[in-house]
């Protein structure tokens, strides 16, 4: 590691998490279907700058490993896979939240004050990224938001998707270097075979049930 | 290569019956892979308690297995089998009502080995984080066995499963990268040190306590919504609910107690690195609540699986106090019960299948009582199952909660165990009272009797019978295991 090299990382990786936030924000208020994968995607390909920052700054290549799969899964395939399935499905653009979206925006301006207020004893931490700890739980807390927000299935697997992004930027935040590359390649598995499971799901909610409001599924009760 | 043989066995079973067409040999593949697991379980305990360091490692310690993890496969081993011989005939059945085509059965051939590969990872995985991967295979497989009969409610129900797991999960995820995290030297340090449990609990001391404690904390959540604990729970009765019975006898029997066991690598590092009661209270605090909360639900339950879906919240809870105590009494009865109910309860959704194929209703005012003359040999099983788990003698569960319950008595935690008392009392009146009315009372006309296979009643009947035999002889090998567990749990070297 080369001290501009670093110098140069720790500005740069603050300020591209940031850009996820701000990825994040304009999902909670954006009505459009396609639209919020679009936006997950961006969300994804800032992660996978930061990936790619701390791999050149650290010269540690199986960070580098990491942001190319998260390119090709979290940037390519899934939002690919997403938008297929909308396509197929053909289901209505446009997504009708519970909570409108004023109302919305003071939430999640609330949930970033709370993440940085739990994150602060974290932030003292001497790691590359410590300071992007915030932005990573304000990820966390507003994906919870965004699920409960939700009627769709899809969007709803849109929001999980967003904490999945919070909780790898937390890792990049925590320990610098990511998790070990085993851990990181299952972690990645996972997420590709659990979302195209959940897609399977929400294919046949849509065909038994006509419709992908999950509002709808309540018949079970106690 | 015990460990790589124990993971490859299922794996291959399911890879196979990917392949393969007839039905007969689906069965049998199954059936065969999990009699040669139940063989290697046993051979493992076997090698476990012949270590002196009382762990197997392999793949340069990446597998390992310890006392602890030997009894899960145990279990494992034993759950998957017995519900593969029962599923021979529920399957047949209902393949031949069309109530599931063959390519649905497939799956389940496929999945219920995956599903079975998934926990045999989790509890032989030393790195923690291929551990929480291994939780999510389970997760998704047992997804899609959930979503088998794709009614509209076993959708809502895999939906519900599906978005409370992922959720805790990745709450999981996040606390299981705190505790990666707090094994990192403060300086930032250039290296990355090892995320295997064994090398995390060596440096136990060293490790920085608030993140250990955040960790505890999001993982107790995370994996907790997958173990069902009370209040994040509310998956569990669906789930159990509406799978096909083999596959609520697998998610009941063994796979919320793999949930505990992730639970309980973490507890054990926890109280390792904080060397209080943390961990311990929390997890004492979470079971009780699950216990007291479940005897109102099965008093007011109205469909059977749903019912013993709350016994099985009851349980857990148990279990998870039974080690919150953390008296030597409490923690091995707390192992025997996970072996005892493993045992049991497959047998009541084996019973419970029987009712529902028969009845092609779960619900108690529409079956409307009388099975014990529609069905008399399911009615039996059923009852002898209720009267195991409800923890009477001669079965073994009276002995394990008989350990708890003294080992609150003895260890200065009465309140813990009148609080037990009063909750186990209350689930027993609830299973005596609904039971009763489901079993008595006259026949009604319109169903016909039951005719039932030898073979098939064989199949139902074995775990209890193996229940009973192990209630009344422990085996020398599987007492020292148990010891050694826990020990493990307990942080005594």
């Amino acid at each position: 590691m080369t001290a501009p090299a670093s110098e140069a990382a720790s500005r740069l990786i603050p300020l591209l998490a940031t850009l996820m936030l701000v990825f994040q924000l304009l999902l909670v208020v954006q009505r459009m279907l396609i639209t919020n994968i679009r936006l997950f995607a961006l969300q994804s390909l800032a992660l996978t700058a930061i990936a790619a920052v701390v791999a050149y700054a650290y010269g540690a290549w199986h960070v580098l490993v990491v942001a190319v799969l998260t390119l090709v899964g979290k940037v390519i395939f899934l939002p690919w896979l997403l938008t297929r399935l909308v396509r197929r499905i053909k289901i209505a653009q446009e997504v009708r939240p519970f909570v409108n979206m004023p109302a919305s925006m003071l939430i999640c301006g609330a949930l970033t004050v709370l993440a940085s207020v739990v994150a602060r004893p974290f932030t003292s931490l001497e790691r590359l990224g410590s300071n992007t700890l915030p932005v990573a739980l304000t990820l966390l807390l507003t994906g919870f938001f965004l699920m409960l927000n939700r009627r769709k299935a899809i969007t709803q697997v849109l929001a999980l998707l967003t904490t999945e992004n919070g909780v790898m930027l937390a890792a990049i935040a925590l320990t610098t270097y990511g998790m070990p590359l085993v851990v990181e390649m299952a972690i990645f598995f996972d997420v590709v075979v659990g979302v195209m499971v959940l897609g399977l799901l929400v294919f046949r909610i849509r065909e038994s049930f006509d419709s992908m409001d999950v509002s709808k599924l309540n018949e079970l009760k106690w | 290569m015990l460990l790589t043989t124990i993971l490859c066995v299922p794996l291959l079973v399911g890879l196979l019956c990917l392949v393969v067409r007839p039905r007969v040999l689906l069965e049998a593949l199954n059936i065969a892979g999990f009699a040669i697991l139940l063989v290697l379980g046993a051979a493992l305990v076997r090698s476990v308690d012949a270590q002196p360091r009382g762990a197997v490692t392999e793949w340069n310690e990446f597998l390992r297995a310890d006392a602890l993890s030997a009894w899960m496969v145990l279990l494992i081993a034993v759950v998957s089998l017995a519900t593969a011989l029962y599923a021979v005939r529920y399957f047949r059945c209902d393949e031949a009502s069309g109530a599931l085509t063959a390519r649905r059965v497939r799956d389940f051939y496929v999945l219920t080995p995956t599903f079975a590969t998934g926990m045999l990872l989790v509890v032989l995985a030393n790195n923690l984080g291929v551990m929480w991967a291994a939780v999510e295979v389970t997760a998704l497989s047992s997804v899609l066995l959930v979503a088998l009969y794709n009614h509209k409610t076993s959708l809502e129900a895999a939906w519900k499963y599906v978005m409370l797991g992922s959720l805790g999960l990745v709450l999981a995820l996040f606390g299981t990268i705190c505790a990666y995290a707090a094994a990192i030297h403060p300086g930032g340090g250039e290296t990355m040190p090892s995320f295997n449990w064994s090398y995390l609990l060596g440096i136990a001391p060293q490790l920085n306590p608030q993140l250990i404690t955040l960790a505890f904390i999001f993982v107790l959540v995370g994996y907790g919504t997958k173990a069902g604990l009370a209040p994040m729970h509310t998956w569990l009765p669906d789930a159990h609910s509406e799978a096909p019975s083999p596959t609520s006898a697998m998610l009941s029997g063994v796979s919320l107690k793999i949930a505990v066991y992730a639970l309980l690598r973490f507890h054990i590092l926890t109280t390792a690195c904080l060397g209080t009661g943390f961990s311990r209270h929390l997890l004492l605090g979470f079971g009780l609540f699950s216990m007291v909360l479940a005897g109102p639900f099965i008093l007011t339950q109205k469909n059977l699986k749903r019912m013993l879906a709350y016994s099985s919240l009851e349980h857990i809870g148990l279990i998870c106090v039974a080690v919150g105590m953390n008296s030597p009494l409490t923690v091995f009865g707390a192992l025997l019960h996970m072996g005892y109910h493993a045992l049991a309860k497959p047998v009541l959704f084996f019973a419970a299948g029987n009712i529902h194929q028969h009845y092609h209703t779960l619900d108690f005012r529409r079956i409307g009582g009388g099975v014990g003359r529609t069905l008399p040999v399911t009615a039996v099983v059923l009852c002898l199952a209720a009267v195991a788990v409800s923890g009477l003698p001669p079965f073994g569960l009276f002995v394990s909660e008989i350990l708890i319950v003294t080992g609150g008595f003895t260890s200065q935690q009465a309140w813990v165990s009148v609080v037990l008392l009063a909750a186990l009392i209350g689930v027993f009146c609830g299973m005596l009272i609904k039971l009763s009315g489901l079993v008595l009372g006259p026949a009604r006309a319109e169903h016909p009797r039951e005719r039932m296979p030898v073979g098939h009643v064989v199949a139902m009947g074995l775990p209890l019978l193996a229940l009973l035999v192990f209630s009344l002889w422990v085996p020398e090998s599987l007492r020292l295991l148990l010891e050694q567990a826990t020990n493990i749990i307990r942080g005594i070297p």
